[in-house]
């Protein structure tokens, strides 16, 4: 890109060089918050191309910036002062690192002379992060920003991407230096995959009686879509996906038996444990989609495609390793044929008996069917986030995605808080998308200050919040699994959201019934402007199925046990 | 059971203790570590680590970082011969 021309050419302060190594780096956005040791980047700030949001708590910030990442590959970058500035990025920072995102975050330090001596607003937040980066810097020369903001960019980005810290201590910011910029860092070329390995995958699934395909968040992260698509159609091997798979193909397409693991659809599930050969393709047997692993997929060979070499043989053994990037892998594996008719029918078999029903005798609006009617309305365009809880599963479910992209969900860490925040990142990185954050009432609390965001700099988001009264998915545990005794889950003081969002300068209102339903998503969808639909729903109702802790995948609960309730 | 590594570093900040803590964090107790010089500015561990998990698991949990330039597993070797679609792993990522 064409770096900035308004500063002096060569003896700058820090904050400027970084400034303009960002730019350099490709970044026109920062979500961010200032304070005392980042002062001299925001003082530089002003004298930029560089588009600053300020979020209202530093972990909106980082979510936004995790948000960004995703939707365009490109790290997001976010920005915080040193101390709680810095902690509070803690939680976005993790997010990312879980869900192989690109970001870049850069913090500000107290002087060099002064840290270690608990000087205020100090921490160690290059240590505090260490188990939650790709990789971090303190920078302890002006000269060498160029070359860390080079190097934070490839890592950030290359390989399986990550978050990759830069501490700048405010000596270093406000110093001044003679700088030489150096391009941008190519991303090293990765080996091709290995063909004996290829071959051997292919000689398996040609074999293969009952083959699978797990589709995992690698195939988008990895820009791999359309590569695994013509995969598929050429082998016509049935296909589940994780949470972070969705979308990589779409939810309707024939061979496609949903999502698996604990909230999973039963298709999905029955299809798994029954395989005899799993190609997990960009994904790392998750707990949440394996359940009880020593029986998952018993009786099933597996092939593993993943990038991240210390995936392989990490929880599942790989009968063969394909360590690469997916596409080159996806293309050269050509098994003879297609996939054994006999066990494709019965996928779709599965998928028939198991097919998600909307007629559930439930009092009010049914958040499932609503889900489904919202993701009907304008499937092209639209970018779904969510919170963690019972409405993140029952999108996962019931929404259906023509792209990964149009799902971003708090995966790996299961952040609530995620969504609103994640909604900002993702409509300032594609300002054209119609952009919903479906959230719930606990989840909306943990960064609400975002309303204000919203507000300040005309975000056009929709929020879509499904209200039970409770922090529903633990409710339901604490139904299920400790015989009723609810602890600390009862919201029936929650605020008038609505009255709260208008308070932020943002449109809303709210419905009770189902009747309601049709005409408020046409209002959220097609209104001017950031508004929030509140939904009030049944505090009882449950995520279904549910496979247990400790159960294998088969062993789905579909409703409460008969003593239940 | 019981692995012995050796760990060269490069000469970033913190590169020791991202090591170690990686170590501890993935499952591995840590028995012996002795660090040296290992030219320009770099380190040379060799460690002991004892756990349940394969040691082949943490050499490429190490290779991983960025700091590490290079993990020898001794002596076991580090691959699996029984799955030799596993190919050795010599970058990170």
């Amino acid at each position: 890109m064409k770096p900035s021309t308004h500063l002096a050419p060569e003896f700058r302060s820090g904050s400027e060089i970084l400034l303009e190594a960002l730019e350099r780096n490709g970044v026109k956005q920062i979500f961010g918050y200032p304070g005392g040791t980042i002062m001299p980047v925001y003082d530089a700030l002003v004298r930029t191309g560089l588009k600053h949001y300020l979020c209202r708590h530093e972990q909106g910030a980082a979510l936004a910036a995790d948000a960004y990442g995703r939707v365009t590959r490109r790290a997001g970058v976010c920005m915080a002062t040193s101390g709680p500035g810095a902690t509070n990025l803690v939680t976005g920072i993790a997010n990312a690192f879980m869900d192989s995102v690109p970001m870049v975050v850069i913090t500000g330090q107290v002087p060099s002379a002064l840290q270690g001596t608990d000087a205020f607003q100090e921490v160690d937040i290059f240590g505090i992060t260490l188990p939650i980066v790709k990789h971090s810097y303190i920078v302890r020369d002006v000269a060498d920003i160029p070359r860390v903001v080079n190097e934070a960019f490839q890592l950030a980005e290359g390989g399986r991407p990550g978050p990759v810290l830069i501490d700048l201590p405010k000596d270093i910011s406000a110093g001044m230096g003679e700088v030489i910029y150096t391009p941008p860092v190519k991303q090293p070329e990765v080996p091709a995959p290995d063909s004996r390995a290829m071959q051997m995958a292919a000689e398996m699934l040609s074999k293969a009686r009952r083959p699978l395909v797990i589709a995992g968040g690698g195939i988008a992260i990895s820009d791999s879509v359309e590569v695994f698509r013509e995969f598929i159609a050429r082998t016509g091997i049935p296909v589940t996906a994780t949470l972070k798979g969705l979308g990589v193909i779409p939810s309707d397409s024939p061979g496609f038996v949903g999502m698996l693991g604990m909230h999973g659809n039963g298709a999905a599930n029955h299809a798994v444990q029954n395989c005899d050969l799993l190609m997990v393709v960009g994904a790392r047997f998750d707990d949440r989609a394996t359940g009880h692993l020593a029986q998952f997929a018993k009786s099933a060979r597996v092939i593993h495609l993943d990038i991240d070499a210390a995936e392989i043989s990490k929880l599942r053994k790989a009968d063969v390793a394909i360590v690469g990037e997916l596409a080159p892998a996806l293309e050269g594996i050509r098994p003879d044929g297609k996939a054994n008719t006999g066990w494709c029918a019965q996928c779709v078999g599965w998928t028939k008996e198991f097919a998600w029903r909307y007629d559930a005798p439930v009092k009010g609006i049914y958040a499932p069917k609503l889900l489904r009617d919202l993701s009907r309305a304008k499937p092209e365009d639209m970018i779904i986030t969510c919170d963690v809880g019972q409405h993140q599963m029952w999108v996962a479910q019931h929404c259906k995605f023509d792209n990964p992209l149009q799902h971003l969900t708090s995966g790996g860490l299961g952040t609530m808080g995620y969504g609103l925040p994640a909604a900002i990142g993702a409509k300032v990185a594609r300002p054209e998308a119609t952009v919903v954050c479906v959230s719930g009432d606990g989840s909306i609390m943990m960064n609400v200050q975002e309303l204000a965001t919203l507000n300040r700099y005309g975000i056009d988001v929709k929020i879509l919040l499904l209200d039970n009264s409770a922090l529903g998915l633990v409710r339901q545990w604490q139904e299920i699994f400790f015989d009723g005794n609810y602890s600390e889950v009862h919201l029936a003081d929650n605020p008038d959201f609505a009255g709260v969002a208008r308070a932020f300068g943002i449109q809303a209102r709210s419905i009770q019934k189902p009747e309601e339903v049709s005409e408020a998503l046409e209002w959220l969808l097609n209104i001017q402007g950031a508004a929030m639909l509140h939904v009030s729903i049944d505090s009882m109702e449950n995520v279904w199925p549910l496979v247990p802790p400790g159960k294998p995948n088969h062993k789905m609960m579909q409703s409460m046990p008969e003593n239940g309730r | 059971m019981e692995h012995s590594l050796n760990i060269q570093l490069s000469a970033s900040e913190g590169a020791v203790l991202r090591a170690l803590g990686l170590i501890e964090r993935r499952g591995f107790s840590l028995g012996k570590c002795a660090i040296s010089e290992a030219g320009e500015g770099g380190r040379s561990m060799e460690v002991t680590v004892s756990s349940s998990r394969p040691g082949d698991l943490l050499k490429r949990q190490l290779e991983r970082l960025h700091d590490v330039k290079s993990v020898e597993l001794k002596p076991a070797a580090t691959m699996n011969k029984k799955n030799p679609g596993i190919r050795p792993i010599n970058r990170r990522i």
